[in-house]
């Protein structure tokens, strides 16, 4: 009797440490079979250029988040950050200081989200539509300003001119890369935004019930319209770091990034509880997205793999998430 | 009690029930209830909230099945396990506010669910027009039968729903509630039909909660009370008191901690407050420390006062004042400061965010005061809402615990306590105790009191007229929107009030008289307002499009140059065809982000059967299949695993993305020398493209499926309104499952059509760039239509449209950089013309 009892309890703590921490099990050994394949995919220096690359994709997906925690969605975000890239590699490329190239792009970041959440909130527009059309309009603007996606190349400047601009995505402080500094401060505000402030209260109860929002006397339609503007200048901020590591900005080269930032935000869902979209689960995704990329790149694997795998891991992530919420 | 029914009205019964039995876990909805009712005649059901009315209409109308006893239906016993099986045995039922599609017309609505077709499968639209034109007029309604229900009143509509019952002859019609939301004038219509309706032989079963309406209308009244029967009379001679009397019984009287408190001066104020057609001229005075009951039966318009009171429904006229401030407050948050607190009616869903905890439900409201610099102070808010919890002895006092798995008191208790903390001095109960344990039912009663004593003005709606006479200093009563009565203390008991509630007195019913001319034009206005919003958009629409048009003939003529026009055909036709495919499954399935995916990778396809020499057959066969599939695919993701439409399809454009390059590796398939393959896409047929009688056959035989077969005509239904579509047995799955698949067929054909016309397939995987040009069709496309829905037709018009578009702009020198960017506006504006009235925010399902 007591031995039956016992062994369920060990079943039971197995089963719930396997819903509460599956998916990061999942993920942990995806990468480790890749490591088993490619030792060179666990070396140090592999590791550290991989988080410094994964950084774009965490700042992006976490806007991606906050949007979508509130039941909308935004499909301009890897547009914006583009847009915002291409912009600040303009800036140096006529001679405006370094403060003008990161300030500027931010601006425009928050006046794209700022017309977003104008309508989405306020108009009604339904989030795929809205966005969708967003993105159409920014890559218009971006090909119109480049005369057809001409690249923008700052490494061909002389070192003095682009230094203090490209010591963000590539320079130290310290020993820590700066993109990393960047990153984690954007995690953390991402992070206090979305559990320490009324705001994060308030977005919730939006997402999770937004008549029962509204009746309790909460402006819904300044809270999810500010949803936007925070992913408006959370992709801007890594737009610019992107352009920044790379020294390049190529129009439209940031557009794969969105495909990268719905599994990211999806996959987070899974490190959920209750299966809902939050800033640790979305950061444990989006480093799991940039390292299997990377991981995919070592063995050869090339965009179809990235793609079919994405779409598989955001249905994946849905099916479990149902599974959940029925348990 | 069944020992007492009188003798049966009538020698020939039609319908009887014996001593059927209906328990649910916990409670016994039908105890022994026995009844017989005559033919020809009609037959009141009466009873309180709970009295078992609507479960014994469930059982007669195969919804529900009896525990015990039998039904007997002209003396043939009947076993009804399905709302079909009523159906066959004569019973039809009208619901309280049936629910109807609106964007389809009279005839559609009524025949839904009952098709009739002709010999070649094709709807029998003359046929059954002309047999809804006869049940119209039996019903005495004046519309014709290709109005659109959208364009109809609520009293109409009730009229369609009831032609729609009396078409198939039933020889027992159930109406229930018919008159909840008709006008006097309107309702006065409804009887001359009934009693018509009769006289040609039908048994009628009558629900209501205006006794004074019952009484002049029906032969015989059966009471119920607590799932028993009380008595089956006949109603000649029985008063609206008798009748009262009978529903209200002697029941135990419960206990109310009622204390007596001083009424201070006035607070809230209202005067001549409307609200539509719900609240017509509320006047009232409510005193500080006063306990103020709103009596009235469901859909009297109490809980529309509370709502227009905190700015959550827009108000027609009126002023209000709190403490002598004017009050008009725009939404509840503007209410909130003006010292409004609702306790909303449905907890669960109005009242609380279930998926939160306890402790973010108590501070929600008010959770800035908890924030400094920005930050919330966790530690003073988790203090704070432990004394509020205290204060309303919620157990266990565990403020971590989500709101979902709370007991129902003591959910109650939260949406009471996160009230507490803010400065409310009107508080509207509205329901507070319903499904609450007799304990939280004292505590809420106490935490009223205590609001009182503070100085608060508390407003208490409630269909428990025991708790009203219980707990209220005074109490008003509403009926239809009105003020009926106001009831001092040593007035308040539950036979006055259900006698006030249940019907106005000759007294009021003169003003009623006077007020009532107003109602139906001010609706009528509403609705000749909105059906001109209509035909405005759909005409300015048109006319933006040919004056856009006309500028850029204008400004380059060799854009009307037959061969530009054709090479625009040409180009459009391309597009149309994607956009169609995505209309079809937008009509019934949801959303698709993959269409633009799904074509990608059968223009790959098709390109690569003809690489490997498969020929044009192949290649068209491997692309329609694939096409079909993925629609299968993408249906399944949506219907049996539950997912939404835009999450399902996000993750099938994906995968069919990687699935085209692992295809054609990255590499673009060229085509070469094949004339007969390049003609699809290229060809002519005099000066005419071939691919643009490709698409006028396709949306013709698209536009016949859709409009004139039954499946096309239930796709329309399950798509706009699946609750109405369900009510006629028609079930969402088959109908979702067709759209995905048809529009999968179209959008695979697509493929091998864009494989034809540019010769191959390229290198990327673009699927999202179809999809804006496609939406924008689909969407600017709808408003060219009648009721504003989608159609092949008008994505079909609109997709040629935007090809000219681009083409002209390209003419007069704009660079095709900007042509993504003009979808993208034409996409949002074609969107905001749609949204625009409507005061929703744009959330989408994502999970």
């Amino acid at each position: 009797m007591t031995a039956t009892t016992t062994q369920n309890l060990v079943t039971e703590r197995i089963t719930g440490f396997l819903r509460d921490y599956g998916a990061l099990l999942g993920m942990l050994i995806v990468l480790l079979i890749v490591g088993a394949l490619k030792p060179s995919f666990l070396s140090t220096s592999n590791l550290t250029n991989v988080l410094r690359q994964s950084t774009i994709l965490i700042m992006l997906s976490l806007g991606l988040t906050i949007v979508m925690s509130m039941r909308g969605v935004d499909l301009s975000i890897a547009q914006i950050a583009d847009a915002a890239g291409l912009m600040a590699a303009m800036l140096i490329l006529h001679g405006q200081p370094a403060w003008m190239a990161l300030i500027v792009p931010v601006v425009f970041g928050l006046g794209v989200g700022a017309i977003n959440g104008a309508l989405m909130a306020y108009l009604g527009v339904p989030a795929i539509i809205g966005t969708l059309g967003m993105m159409f309009v920014i890559r218009s603007g971006e090909l119109l300003a480049t005369n057809g996606a001409e690249p923008q190349m700052l490494f061909t400047l002389p070192r003095a001119i682009t230094k203090s601009f490209l010591f963000l995505g590539q320079g130290y402080i310290g020993p820590v890369s700066a993109l990393v500094v960047l990153a984690a401060v954007v995690v953390m505000l991402a992070a206090v935004l979305m559990h320490l402030t009324p705001f994060a209260r308030r977005a919730h109860a939006v997402g999770a019930n937004v008549r029962a929002a509204f009746l309790a006397g909460i402006d819904i339609r300044g809270v999810f319209g500010l949803g936007y503007v925070v992913a408006g200048v959370f992709a801007a901020i890594a737009g610019v770091a992107l352009v920044s590591r790379t020294g390049i900005a190529v129009p439209r080269g940031a557009e794969p990034y969105l495909l990268d930032a719905f599994a990211a935000a999806y996959l987070g869902t899974l490190a959920s509880r209750h299966g809902d979209m939050n800033v640790g689960g979305t950061l444990i995704g989006a480093l799991f997205i940039a390292f299997l990329g990377n991981g995919l790149t070592i063995l050869g694997l090339g965009a179809p793999y990235r793609y079919t795998l994405n779409g598989a891991f955001i249905l994946l992530a849905m099916a479990v998430g149902a599974l959940k919420r029925k348990s | 009690m069944t020992d007492d029914p009188a003798a049966p009205p009538t020698p020939e019964p039609i319908l009887e029930c014996r001593s059927i039995q209906k328990r649910f876990p916990g409670v016994v909805a039908l105890a022994d209830v026995s009844l017989v009712i005559g033919r020809g005649r009609i037959h009141a059901l009466l009873g309180q909230n709970g009295a078992g009315k609507s479960t014994l209409v469930k059982i007669l109308t195969g919804v529900y099945q009896h525990d015990g006893g039998e039904i007997l239906v002209a003396g043939q016993p009947v076993r009804m396990a399905s709302p079909r099986d009523a159906e066959a045995a004569g019973i039809a039922i009208v619901h309280q506010d049936q629910q109807l599609v609106e964007q389809l017309d009279v005839t559609s609505n009524v025949f839904l669910g009952y098709e009739e077709t002709t010999r070649g499968g094709l709807l029998d639209v003359a046929a059954m027009r002309a047999k809804t034109r006869v049940a119209l007029d039996r019903v005495g309604a004046s519309f014709t039968p290709d109005t659109l229900v959208r364009d109809l009143s609520v009293a109409e509509r009730a009229l369609v729903s009831i032609a729609a019952a009396v078409m198939r002859d039933p020889r027992i019609l159930v109406l229930d509630e018919p008159t909840a939301s008709l006008s006097e004038k309107e309702a006065e219509l409804l009887f001359h039909v009934v009693r018509s309706l009769r006289d040609a032989g039908t048994t009628i079963i009558y629900i209501s909660h205006y006794l004074d309406e019952v009484l002049d209308l029906v032969d015989d009244i059966t009471e119920l009370r607590d799932g028993r029967l009380i008595a089956t009379l006949p109603a000649a001679g029985i008063s609206r008191a008798d009748v009262v009397g009978m529903m209200i019984g002697r029941e135990i009287s419960q206990f109310f901690p009622k204390e007596t408190i001083e009424i201070g001066e006035p607070l809230l104020e209202i005067r001549g407050l409307s609200q539509g057609t719900m609240v017509r001229g509320v006047d009232l005075t409510i005193r500080r420390g006063e306990i103020f009951g709103l009596a009235g039966l469901i859909g009297a318009g109490r809980s529309e006062l509370a709502m227009t009171l905190i700015g959550a429904l827009p108000r027609s006229s009126g002023t209000v004042t709190v403490a002598g401030r004017p009050s008009s407050p725009s939404d509840p948050r503007a209410a909130k400061r003006q010292g409004f607190a609702l306790i909303p009616e449905d907890r669960r869903n109005e009242g609380l965010i279930t998926a939160m905890t306890m402790r973010d439900n108590l501070t929600l409201p008010e959770i800035a005061r908890w924030s400094r610099f920005g930050v919330l102070n966790l530690g003073q808010e988790r203090e704070d809402a432990n004394d509020l919890v205290r204060r309303l002895a919620i157990q266990p006092p565990n403020i971590r615990q989500l709101a979902r798995n709370l007991s129902g008191g003591n959910q109650q208790k939260v949406v009471i306590g996160r009230w507490l903390a803010g400065d409310a001095e009107v508080f509207l109960f509205d329901e507070p105790t319903t499904g609450v344990d007799v304990g939280s039912k004292v505590e809420i009663y106490r935490q009223m009191t205590e609001l009182a004593r503070r100085g608060a003005a508390v407003i208490l709606i409630s269909s428990d007229f025991q708790e009203i006479a219980g707990m209220c200093d005074r109490a008003a009563v509403m009926h239809k929107g009105r003020i009926n009565v106001v009831l001092e203390r040593d007035r308040l008991d539950p036979e006055t009030l259900l006698y006030w509630a249940s019907g106005s007195d000759v007294a009021t019913a003169a003003p009623t008289a006077a007020g009532k001319p107003n109602q139906p034009p001010e609706a009528l206005e509403r609705q000749t307002a909105r059906s001109h919003a209509q035909t405005w958009m759909r005409w300015g629409t048109i006319g933006g499009m040919v004056l856009v048009l006309a500028i850029i003939a204008m400004l380059a003529p060799q854009f009307l140059a037959p061969g530009n026009i054709f090479d625009i055909l040409k180009q459009g036709s391309v597009l149309a065809f994607i956009a169609i495919g995505l209309t079809v499954v937008l009509i019934a399935g949801g959303f698709d982000m993959s269409a633009g995916a799904i074509s990608q990778l059968t223009t790959n396809l098709a390109a690569g059967a003809l690489i490997a020499g498969q020929g044009s057959v192949v290649a068209i066969a491997a692309g329609v299949a694939t096409g079909a599939g993925l629609g299968v695919v993408n249906a399944l993701l949506v219907l049996v695993f539950g997912m939404p439409a835009f999450v399902a399809t996000l993750g099938t454009m994906f995968v069919v993305m990687g699935a085209t390059l692992f295809y054609n590796g990255g590499q673009a398939l060229t085509l070469a020398n094949q004339p007969d393959f390049f003609f699809i896409g290229q060809g002519y047929v005099g000066p005419i493209p071939f691919v643009f009688l490709l698409l006028v056959a396709l949306t013709f035989v698209l536009h016949i499926v859709l409009r004139k077969t039954r499946l096309g005509l239930r796709m329309y239904a399950v798509g706009q309104n699946t609750i109405a579509a369900e009510l006629r047995g028609i079930a969402r799955g088959r109908y979702a499952l067709a759209s995905f698949v048809v529009g999968g067929v179209v959008l695979g054909f697509a493929g091998v059509v864009l494989a034809s016309y540019s010769y191959g397939a390229s290198a990327l995987a673009t699927g999202i760039d179809f999809l804006i040009s496609a939406l924008a069709a689909a969407f600017l496309g709808s408003t060219l239509s009648r009721a504003g829905e989608l159609s092949v037709i008008g994505t079909a018009f609109t997709a040629l449209f935007l090809a000219s578009l681009s083409n002209g702009l390209i003419l007069i020198g704009i660079s095709n950089q900007a042509l993504p960017g003009i979808q993208g506006i034409v996409l949002i504006l074609s969107i905001v013309l749609g949204v625009i009235r409507r005061r929703d925010i744009g959330q989408v399902l994502i999970f």
